[in-house]
């Protein structure tokens, strides 16, 4: 190895306490790029293996309305038109009672026109035992190996199911094979079962979910032609790429919220990496000049401080890699509820490893340490090559600089902001313009810390004496460094209070709308599958039964359907309304009450969700399109109300105006009135008794709705919280490794002090007053940074991501936990230098190294 | 006759300090030849050093020409001035300056190192050096092991490991006790006047004046002759 890389490497030996820390960052940043990363791919991914586990080789495929397809429609498909790759399918989420949260796919299918379809099922065939049993034994179906595994089954055994909150048994008379790994994994929610079995337990006979085809490309188009006048009016055709795509690209804005988060943390490690490289740097101002003295030349140098930083960013990324993973495990499982509870039911079984994210958080690493150490390494290499460098000159450098630093951070922010103002929904480009603000305030951080420093030198003084004004001159002193840690902890701490804010300010916004919104007394619907919309069937003997319980005053049933439009498929809410007047105080519109109120009530008007309104660009007068069973039929908008419950948004339709289009007749939940004097303990009471023979009923009050609501918030918002935490811990080591490679700079200094006679005591009070005056430097600053970085989330990154209209809600205990979340951090950070340099004989800090 | 080696024509230094030009060196004129060994007097902050720093090329002169070997510095870039100084000067420091991280071995061996390959030859002189400074013994060690003395014996092999043509030493005895200062003194003395290089020593030291074969002072910026008598006066 040459001399110089020994050197070099030596050096890094010498001070592993700072190498591991910087190392630290390193991995901390890319762990948590990598998890959020992986977290995201293994959602998306246990996504499309289950959409192809039922897909299979399907060009094409008719999806039913409502009532499903009618049975004549596949026989005509196959007599009429010839088509023999078709096949008929009943489609339907389950769950079992003894697997809470996770949700199963109960598959029906033709055996008989299975084979070019789903390729797994070929073993099926081969077994003619399984097959015939398939077809004639009643409630009968298979699960893969691996499911039977898990949920401790043998053949032979039943398996209890919920279907539309109603307990249905299956036998499992056979297992399928699904071959490699990934079949395996995307069989692992399946029940296949064959469809007439399946029509039965769904309680809809000669009624299909969909029709699947292998259309011969060629003769595509004149088929799909020939297909469309057989079709009903609310049936679909679409392809399956197009169909998952739309399911897909709900999550986007969600899953690139948390990709902007996890970059936070690696921002705030590439802060952590300049700051020790930069450290290093100066530390060895001295030796460089010799080296340069001695015919090294600048690309020599430079080269010579890149590598150090390779071998930093490789060892963090490649431990951050590793760390990433463990972490994704966790993080899945938190990514995964928030989609279920707000998206779309999907299993995720395992983390899926992607090579290519790993190797993308790698570079991202290891790019991030080499652009980092970039700066210092230019600086030593333009330095001039004189034996003896002042550090105190590159102070004076940097303290020159300081003015052309702080121009370049308003320019910044500037820019960020008029970013901000483009009215595009791009959250690209609102999220760069945001991390454009937080760098160039970032960049005011040496400006504001040299002006806190003048200040605050004279009540310092008055405090502690000659030490505390030292203590403020040496954060100047060292301004090249302390702005560094500084800016690194303000970042973080700013972080945190922008993210509190926005959820402190969403959540206050959701509990206000909660308490108007949730104006009855008691809410009933079914067990389904996602927390926060309910889409199970509830029997329409227990609607009756419940309207005629003498405590019931009144009550509107709800009903939640997905239908297609000519925007693609959305989310239409029937509502019927026993007494409209006490629905009015619970519903807060955008736009003219009264009139939305005449329109939905008389006019045969709709009313769309603020979030639809903003995702569609649809408002008070505009029409949609909505395909009905009776053709395609257009709705005018009669107003916009405030809605938080999905940011997918709805379309809010009066019952009597959807049964003139639709032969619906279902209702998913129901919201009560109660008599005067009725108590709703025993309303729910009497309605659980009611729904006992019949099907599994949520029965709730009002508070325990509020209650189970803020629930699903909190835990939407949990991964932030962690995220938010990771990132303060990038922070914490960050300021931790700055200030411990500044303090043991000054080891000298405090080594004359001491032998000037300098108690232990008034070194640790010189240490931890210098470290607290940076983290309260840093902690001021935060408050101004986070409160502009909360302003962007609620009113620009939320809206463009969610469509929803917060309001800002400041939290003064937010502000303080901020304060003194980032003075106890730098605090902390200063205990080991000052322990350190405690312990340490002044005779051997004044030796020269 | 001896060959001239330095040749310095109406050479000025300035730096600038709180917006105003402080002149360091005014019109300097000098010639050293090859071989010579030189004392370069004067008070602190007469210039002393900064003549060192532009004579290895580590600084430029605002004006005038230095030639060093027929090689004129000022028509050099940076770069070149680096390979320049790898290839042809040898420094030695108060401070001794040596790397930390290598060990005394290593600390000979950068120069060569620097200049290009190590060769078995190359190798076998910086441990011939090591010998005759009396610590090859020691080589394994680092410098923070040693003496003051010692690593300023280090730091003389490694001034001379490249075979430089000029050696610059900048108060060598400075940091040093009279004995070691003496040894130090006698040791590089030796050395290069026996390796016939050019030494040009910055020094306070009587005694290392009355070694010299030129006596040299920095005075208001300019560089004046002495015989050693004026100087013992």
């Amino acid at each position: 190895m040459k001399l110089l890389y020994r050197s070099s490497l030596r050096y890094l030996l010498r001070h592993p306490a700072q190498v591991l820390l910087a190392i630290l960052g390193v991995a901390l940043g890319v762990a948590v790029v990598i998890a959020i990363d992986l977290a995201n791919g293994s959602a998306q991914r246990a996504f499309m293996l289950s959409t192809e586990s039922v897909t299979g080789k399907t060009t094409d495929q008719i999806l039913a309305g409502q009532n499903g397809l009618s049975s004549d429609l596949y026989a005509q498909l196959r007599t009429e038109l010839g088509l023999s790759a078709v096949a008929p399918v009943v489609d339907r989420t389950i769950s079992l009672p003894n697997q809470p949260g996770r949700s199963f796919r109960l598959f029906g299918i033709d055996p008989f026109a299975e084979q070019p379809f789903r390729p797994y099922l070929a073993t099926l065939f081969n077994n003619q035992t399984d097959l015939q049993a398939l077809l004639t034994e009643p409630n009968t179906g298979l699960i893969s190996a691996q499911t039977a595994q898990t949920l401790a089954l043998t053949v032979g055994q039943t398996l209890e199911t919920r279907i539309d909150g109603q307990r249905r048994n299956i036998t499992i008379i056979g297992l399928i094979a699904g071959g490699d790994q990934l079949s395996q994994e995307a069989l692992a929610d399946l029940i296949l079962v064959d469809i007439a079995t399946a029509q039965e337990l769904v309680g809809q006979p000669d009624r299909i979910s969909r029709i699947d085809l292998i259309l011969p490309e060629e003769q595509r188009s004149a088929i799909l032609e020939q297909i469309k006048p057989l079709l009903p009016a609310d049936a679909t055709l679409t392809t399956p790429a197009a169909r998952s795509e739309t399911l897909q690209q709900m999550t986007r804005a969600f899953e690139l919220n948390l990709q902007a988060l996890s970059l936070l943390a690696l921002i705030v490690g590439v802060f952590l990496i300049y700051n020790t490289m930069t450290f290093s740097v100066v530390q060895r101002r001295g030796l460089f000049g010799i080296l340069r003295s001695l015919g090294v030349t600048r690309r020599e140098l430079f080269s010579q401080i890149l590598i150090e930083a390779a071998v930093i960013g490789t060892i963090g990324a490649i431990l951050g890699v590793l760390l990433g993973i463990v972490l994704g495990r966790g993080l899945v499982r938190l990514v995964t509820q928030t989609i279920n509870d707000l998206y779309f039911s999907v299993n995720v079984q395992n983390i899926a490893i992607d090579n290519i994210q790993l190797i993308k958080g790698f570079g991202l690493g290891l790019g991030a340490t080499l652009i980092a150490a970039s700066i210092p390494a230019l600086e030593a290499m333009f330095s001039p090559p004189r034996t003896v460098l002042r550090r105190s000159s590159i102070e004076e450098r940097i303290q020159r600089i300081v003015p052309r630093l702080t121009l370049a951070g308003l320019g910044l922010a500037g820019l960020g902001v008029a970013l901000l103002q483009i009215p595009s929904r791009s959250l690209f480009l609102s999220f760069s313009a945001m991390f454009g603000v937080i760098i160039g305030c970032a960049l005011f951080t040496p400006f504001v810390t040299l002006q806190m420093m003048r200040l605050l030198q004279i009540p310092l003084n008055r405090m502690f004496g000659l030490l505390g004004k030292m203590a403020a001159r040496d954060v100047v002193a060292a301004l090249s460094r302390t702005g560094v840690a500084i800016a690194a902890l303000m970042v973080a701490v700013s972080v945190t209070v922008g993210a509190g804010t926005m959820i402190g300010s969403f959540r206050t916004t959701v509990v206000r709308w909660l308490d108007q919104s949730l104006q009855a007394d008691v809410f009933v619907s079914a067990p389904s599958l996602s927390a926060n919309r309910a889409d199970t069937a509830i029997d329409l003997r227990l609607v009756e039964q419940i309207d005629q319980l003498p405590s019931v005053a009144s009550m509107t049933t709800l009903l939640n359907l997905r239908v297609e439009s000519e925007l693609g498929p959305v989310q239409l809410a029937v509502a019927n309304y026993q007494d409209s007047s006490l629905s009015r105080r619970a519903l807060s519109f955008i736009t003219d009450a009264e009139q939305a109120w005449q329109g939905f009530a008389e006019q045969g008007q709709v009313w769309v969700s603020e979030p639809f309104s903003y995702r569609y660009g649809r408002g008070l007068g505009d029409s949609i399109t909505l395909q009905t069973e009776r053709g395609p039929q257009q709705f005018t908008i009669a107003g916009v109300y405030y809605d938080y419950a999905s940011d997918q948004g709805y379309i809010s339709m009066n019952r009597r105006d959807f049964a003139k289009y639709w032969d619906v007749d279902t209702v998913h939940s129901i919201t009560i009135w109660l008599a005067e004097n009725a108590d709703s303990a025993t309303t729910i009471s009497q309605i659980q008794a009611l729904a006992a023979p019949i099907q599994d009923l949520k029965v709730q009050s009002n508070q325990a709705l509020r209650q189970s609501t803020l629930e699903i918030f909190d835990r939407t918002f949990a991964i932030t919280a962690v995220l938010q935490l990771l990132a303060t811990i990038v922070a914490f080591i960050g300021i931790l490794s700055a200030l411990m490679a500044l303090q043991l700079e000054r080891s000298r200094e405090l080594g004359v002090l001491r032998a000037n006679g300098m108690t232990p005591r008034q070194l640790w009070l010189s240490v931890l007053s210098q470290t607290g005056l940076m983290g309260l430097t840093a902690g001021l600053l935060a408050l101004p940074v986070g409160l502009i970085l909360a302003v962007v989330l609620v009113y620009v990154i939320n809206k463009r991501s969610f469509g929803w209209t917060m309001q800002l809600i400041l939290d003064p205990n937010l502000l303080l936990q901020a304060l003194i979340v980032a003075v106890v951090a730098a605090l902390l950070a200063g205990l080991y230098p000052a322990w350190k340099m405690g312990r340490t004989s002044p005779a051997l800090a004044l030796r020269e190294e | 006759m001896p060959e001239i080696l330095i040749n310095l024509d109406h050479v000025t230094k300035s730096f600038q300090e709180a917006g105003q030009a402080r002149l360091v060196l005014r019109d300097i004129n000098a010639r050293i030849q090859q071989g010579e060994v030189i004392a370069l007097l004067g008070r602190s902050g007469s210039g002393k050093s900064t003549l060192l720093n532009i004579l290895s090329g580590i600084d430029a002169p605002s004006s005038g020409r230095i030639t060093i070997n027929d090689i004129e510095l000022g028509q050099l870039n940076e770069h070149q001035r680096t390979l320049f100084r790898r290839q042809n000067i040898g420094f030695v420091f108060q401070f001794f300056n040596l790397i930390p991280t290598l060990s005394v071995e290593e600390n000979v061996l950068l120069p060569l190192e620097l200049a290009g390959r190590l060769t078995a030859a190359q190798r076998e002189r910086a441990y011939e050096l090591l010998r005759r400074v009396h610590l090859f013994d020691r080589r394994h060690v680092y410098p923070d092991k040693l003496s003051g003395g010692e690593q300023q014996r280090i730091a003389i092999a490694r001034a001379l490991a490249h075979d430089p043509l000029l050696i610059l030493a900048d108060e060598p005895t400075g940091n040093l006790d009279a004995t070691t200062g003496q040894e130090v003194l006698n040791l590089l003395d030796e050395m290069s006047r026996q390796a016939g290089k050019t030494l040009l020593m910055v020094t306070h030291s009587l005694e290392v004046a009355r070694r010299a074969d030129r006596l040299l002072s920095m005075v208001d910026g300019q560089l004046v002759e002495h015989s050693l008598a004026e100087v013992e006066l």
